[in-house]
């Protein structure tokens, strides 16, 4: 019972992590919380279902609900988010908004019934003695892949160094040439790219319908104030604050456990504003 | 023209003071609105009074919405919890334990106790001194997340995600709902217009526009907070147990997050802080929900969703800018009719500890992490001195400065102000013991009026009215002469934003010293004056020394202007004090001169 | 052939914050491989005035000219890109970075760098040793090193420094003039240097100007006898 329950929460961490990831880079460089975010899931969770009613191979869906979500992203970006540099609060607003526009064109698009998309890979493995499904713990080894191709592309990458730059100190960086304005373009671009590709990834899990990303929304944002801007942070956040949310859920009550998250990030924060990795 | 009035000679009090109130204007409307109500459902279809008494109730929820982000700046996702609380409180005593007069008020008192008791602890845990806005909404946004799942935790007791329905409750005809609800909502803005058109109301969009120079005038800002979340709690509990007990039906969404989310966005279309606008922009929004739920509904919540964004990023003031500056300036024209406040001198306040020392610093230090800013700062300041601190760029005088203000800021150290020790004390507590702080960049209250500033800094010796305005401003004779001599006697009524650069300066300087401090913390005063400025500056300083014996600790640059003013001068040089003695000591001396100029030609300086 | 007899040309320049002037009618000119000193006691505009030529604040009026070519308003990043340095006085490098993605950034376009970095080595030795090394664990005097080779880098044909000497000890301040007057030698790069230090600023400059409350006060040659009489006299109290 034990190996499941590890199973449980490392997979769920590995989720938690993917659906973030797209927030955690926006939140560190345009210092804005993107309340579109459960939207953006929800663009990719239908993009996969499209690419799999037209029958393309189900693991092409991915790549291709994050080109949806980069191309959303950029005109997002430049259209609601530049003009609210400047006013974070109005920004979650504006966002959540945007949010709200996009569900109710999905919901005209695709109607309010719930969808089912086929999974890449289907069928269960044997562990211990229980069987535990292929797709989650594939899930584990894609969120690993994207936090280590963000990593690279953080690190080992012009963009990614005047991505840094940018986050640690924009004056500086503007100084120096770096087009600060692009720069937050294309993070937000990124960040919409990441949600979405992370949309795709969960809904075989979870089915398709208008409101996917929202659950999710609360509970990533609020794990990345936790995490502050760090991967290997919210890998870690991922990993305790899933873990919590996995052994409430299993020992206590399913409906206790998707308040932990939120209730223990926000005690945290209370004691630690600045999250547990920065300082 | 304002005037002064001097209190009789002997006097130990101000004389009564006269106040102001919108109450006949309140009354007027409110009468106006009742016979509206009253006559409504005679005119209307059955349908439409149905949907009318729900929005009353919402709407009376969206001005406590208004209250709190509109006026005082905390956006709050919140409010639907409350809702939610009374609304179950209604529900679950009518369901589970019975029904009658006396099991009505209890379960009313439940509901407002509830959720005052909630909105007490996520105020605690959201307004602390130095919590970030962002934080305070994130405490908010999970309110009616915990809530709706404690709900759906119920099970059978509160019916979990289906609800209870069909509960005993007062089938009154609609009529008489309609006109429940309807006298609610105006009781219920009619107070709140009372309180925001209050001196009161003022302090709130003070907090909103700056709540450091808030804290640093003495206003226990997060006690404000939490107690306008308590009563504006009180008052959503009060809207759900109506709402459910007319509509006899009870569900996990009316505690939700997504409620909460309806109402910004109706106060924002409404436009916010203007307390009339988002009441209608409910009712007008929810009563065409309601009829278009059977058609399209999709294509409507677009709509609201698109106006919604359009609103946020473009209108700020929300989609009535017509009825929206129409109203303001019906109400800034209302006020300025001789509502120019009366100036007048405050009496002074009682100085007990007038024989110990205004200010003992010992030991202060101040790191941040391995990097020493300040270290061993051991000085004491008299009664009537004019001490300057100076030093190079990062010599940690505006660290010392706000290790004065504010005892949360230094490592280490005891600071003491008139005997009494600062510990740890919040800024506004800090103020309490007799400091007072300048800000650099003029930091006022842009939107209000210099009157309306200097009112709010009077707030810990004056305490506001709740319900009205005073026709008179009270203010120690210093901030009166300053407020005098610099012309801004004749600006009373102008927003502080309009004012020039100097004007600003002064209007803080005034602010600052209309909290009666015995000690004033200045930094960089004559940052950006005119040389003409400058001398009043300079004047003014002194003579606040002279007259009212006050310490005055200021942070200057301009060498020229210390050695003109002051009467004693410190020089910190990387977190420590170098010297400490009187303007000639530290103008003749060597250690000064290598300091600044890193050596001066022809002489070789030592490698240190 | 037109060369261009200034290369930068401030004329009626006023800014600020706010509603406050700092800087009032600022006329200042620096020719091609000419390197001119600005003092001043502080809060007198020096610094305002360099955040203004390199577009962190808007002009109220004046005009500022590059090359022939006006640049008042133009944005930091597109003024960086035409080959201007800006070492600002506060928070100038990533601390957080190490030392040789600090000198990368230096760079908009990486091209020359290693080039770049090989000569940087010859004036800098204690760089190349510590490219790896966050730059926050550098001593102050070689942040301001890094600083200053990280301008250096860029191949720039204007460099506007801010008080680089602040703080640091004599025998640094000595290396760092030197650089300076070699590399102007080698490539005629216009210098404009805001400092407080006397000695440093008339070694180093062909002319100097004292800004005063956001005016210019006073101005002269280096090699003026009385330069460094007159200077002291403005700065010190």
């Amino acid at each position: 019972m034990v190996g499941v329950l590890v199973l449980d929460i490392v997979t769920t961490a590995a989720i938690l992590f993917a659906v973030a990831t797209g927030l955690m880079i926006i939140l560190g460089v345009m210092k804005l919380i993107n309340f579109a975010h459960g939207a953006f899931l929800t663009i990719g969770g239908y993009a996969a279902y499209v690419a799999t009613s037209l029958g393309w191979n189900p693991w092409l869906a991915i790549p291709f609900a994050a080109l949806v979500g980069f191309l959303l992203g950029v005109i997002v970006e430049h259209v609601i988010v530049r003009p609210l540099y400047a006013r974070p609060l109005d920004a979650i607003l504006a966002t959540w908004g945007l949010g709200i526009i996009i569900g109710q064109l999905i919901t005209i698009g695709f109607g309010r019934q719930v969808q089912f998309v086929e999974s890449p890979i289907s069928g269960a493995i044997d562990f211990l003695g229980q069987s535990y499904s292929l797709y989650r713990l594939v899930l584990v080894v894609l969120a690993l892949a994207m936090g280590a191709a963000l990593t690279a592309l953080l690190y080992f990458t012009r963009f990614g160094l005047n991505a840094r730059a940018v986050i640690m100190n924009e004056d500086l960086a503007r100084g120096l040439g770096i087009d600060s304005t692009k720069v937050r373009l294309l993070t937000f671009g990124l960040g919409a790219a990441l949600a979405s590709m992370a949309g795709a990834l969960i809904t075989p899990l979870i089915s398709v319908d208008p409101n996917l990303g929202l659950p999710w929304l609360v509970n990533s944002f609020m794990l990345v104030l936790v995490s502050g801007v760090s991967i290997p942070g919210l890998m870690v956040a991922a990993l305790i604050l899933g873990g919590a949310q996995v052994i409430v859920s299993t020992y206590f009550s399913a409906i206790l456990g998707g308040l932990t998250i939120v209730v223990i990030a926000a005690v945290i924060l209370r004691v630690r504003p600045q999250g547990l990795t920065s300082g | 023209m304002a005037e002064r009035a001097r209190p009789a000679a002997g006097a130990g009090r101000s004389p009564v003071l006269k106040r102001r109130s919108d109450l006949g204007i309140v009354l007027k409307v409110g009468a106006l609105a009742l016979v509206v109500l009253g006559a409504a459902p005679f005119f209307l279809d059955i349908y439409s009074v149905n949907i009318l008494i729900r929005a009353l109730f919402l709407a009376a929820l969206a001005l406590t919405v208004d209250l709190l982000w509109g006026y005082t700046g905390i956006l709050t996702f919140g409010q639907s919890a409350f809702f939610g609380i009374g609304a179950y409180a209604c529900a679950l005593v009518f369901t589970h334990w019975g029904f009658g007069a006396g099991w009505a008020v209890l379960a009313l008192a439940l509901g407002i106790v509830a959720a005052m008791a909630v909105a007490a602890l996520a105020g605690w845990l959201a307004f602390y001194h130095g919590a970030s806005p962002l934080y305070g909404s994130i405490v908010t946004l999970a309110l009616p997340i915990v809530l709706t799942q404690v709900v759906f935790a119920g099970g059978r007791t509160t019916g979990s995600s289906s609800g209870l329905s069909g509960f005993p409750t007062y089938y009154w005809t609609i009529e008489i709902w309609f006109w429940v609800a309807g006298a609610f909502l105006v009781v219920v803005t009619g107070l709140a217009w009372l309180f925001v058109r209050s001196d009161m109301g003022r302090i709130l969009v003070a907090i909103k526009e700056n709540e450091t120079r808030c804290a640093y005038l003495g206003i226990p800002v997060p006690r404000i907070k939490i107690l306008l979340f308590v009563v504006a709690g009180g008052i959503g509990a009060i809207a759900g147990f109506g709402y459910a007990a007319f509509t006899n039906v009870v569900a996990p969404e009316l505690t939700g997050f997504l409620l909460g989310t309806e109402l910004l966005i109706w106060v924002a279309l409404g436009g916010r802080g203007t307390l009339i606008g988002p009441v209608m922009g409910a009712i007008l929004i929810d009563v065409t929900s309601s009829y278009l739920s059977g058609g399209l509904p999709f294509y409507w919540k677009l709509l609201v969703g698109i106006l919604f964004v359009v609103v946020i990023v473009a209108l700020p003031q929300g989609l009535m800018p017509v009825v929206a500056n129409r109203w303001r300036r019906l109400v800034r024209s209302a006020e300025n009719e001789a509502e120019t406040p009366v100036l007048e001198v405050a009496s002074p306040r009682d100085r007990a500890h007038d024989e110990e020392q205004p200010l003992d610093v010992r030991n202060v230090h101040r790191n941040f992490g391995s990097l020493q800013v300040l270290q061993g700062i051991d000085f004491i300041a008299n009664k009537g001195e004019l001490l300057s601190l100076v030093g190079p760029n990062g010599a940690g005088k505006t660290t010392l400065i706000r290790c004065l203000a504010d005892g949360h800021e230094r490592s280490g150290g005891d600071i003491a102000i008139y005997g009494q020790a600062l510990g740890r004390w919040p800024p506004d507590r800090c103020v309490a013991l007799g400091i007072g702080r300048k800000f650099q960049a003029a930091n006022v209250f842009a939107t209000l009026t210099v009157a309306e500033c200097l009112r709010v800094a009077r707030y810990r010796l004056d305490r506001p009215s709740v319900w009205a305005r005073k026709s008179v401003l009270a203010l120690p004779e210093a901030a009166l002469r300053i407020v005098e001599e610099t012309g801004l006697a004749k600006t009373l009524e102008v927003e502080a934003r309009q004012l020039a650069h100097g004007q600003k300066q002064a209007l803080e300087l005034a602010m600052v010293l209309a909290l009666e401090p015995s000690i004033v913390l200045l930094d960089e005063p004559t940052a950006g004056l005119t040389r003409v400025e400058r001398e009043r500056i300079g004047a003014i300083l002194t003579s606040l020394t002279e007259r009212e014996r006050l310490s005055i600790l200021l942070v200057e640059h301009d060498l020229d202007f210390v050695r003109e003013i002051s009467s004693r001068v410190i020089v910190l040089h990387q977190g420590r004090i170098v010297l400490d003695g009187s303007v000639e000591d530290v103008v003749g001396s060597d250690l000064v001169r290598q300091i600044y100029s890193g050596g001066v030609y022809g002489e070789r300086s030592e490698e240190s | 052939m037109n060369a261009p007899t200034i290369r930068l040309g401030i004329s009626g320049l006023t800014s600020g914050y706010g509603e406050a002037i700092v800087v009032r009618g600022v006329n200042i000119s620096v020719a091609p491989g000419e390197i001119v000193a600005l003092l001043g006691k502080n809060g007198m505009g020096k610094s305002t005035l360099l955040k203004t030529v390199m577009g962190f604040l808007t002009a109220r009026s004046g005009r500022i000219m590059l090359d022939g070519s006006d640049i008042t308003g133009v944005p930091p990043h597109r003024i960086a890109r035409q080959a201007v340095a800006y070492t600002p006085q506060e928070q100038a490098i990533f601390q957080d970075l190490t030392v040789g993605d600090n000198l990368r950034l230096g760079q908009p376009e990486a091209a020359w760098f290693d080039e770049e970095l090989a000569r940087i080595g010859q004036v800098f030795p204690f760089l190349l040793e510590r490219l790896g090394q966050r730059a926050g664990t550098l001593s102050g005097g070689e942040q301001k090193m890094l600083l200053i080779a990280r301008a250096l880098m860029a191949r720039p044909r204007l460099m506007l420094v801010d008080e680089i000497t602040e703080g640091l000890q004599p025998s640094i301040i000595e290396r760092l003039a030197n650089a300076l007057v070699a590399e102007r030698k080698r490539t005629g790069v216009s210098m404009l240097l805001v400092e407080q230090n006397i000695r440093f600023a008339l070694d180093v400059a062909d002319r100097w100007t004292v800004l005063k409350v956001g005016e210019i006060d006073d101005e002269g040659d280096s090699a003026d006898q009385d330069a460094a009489a007159r200077i002291a006299g403005h700065l010190l109290v």
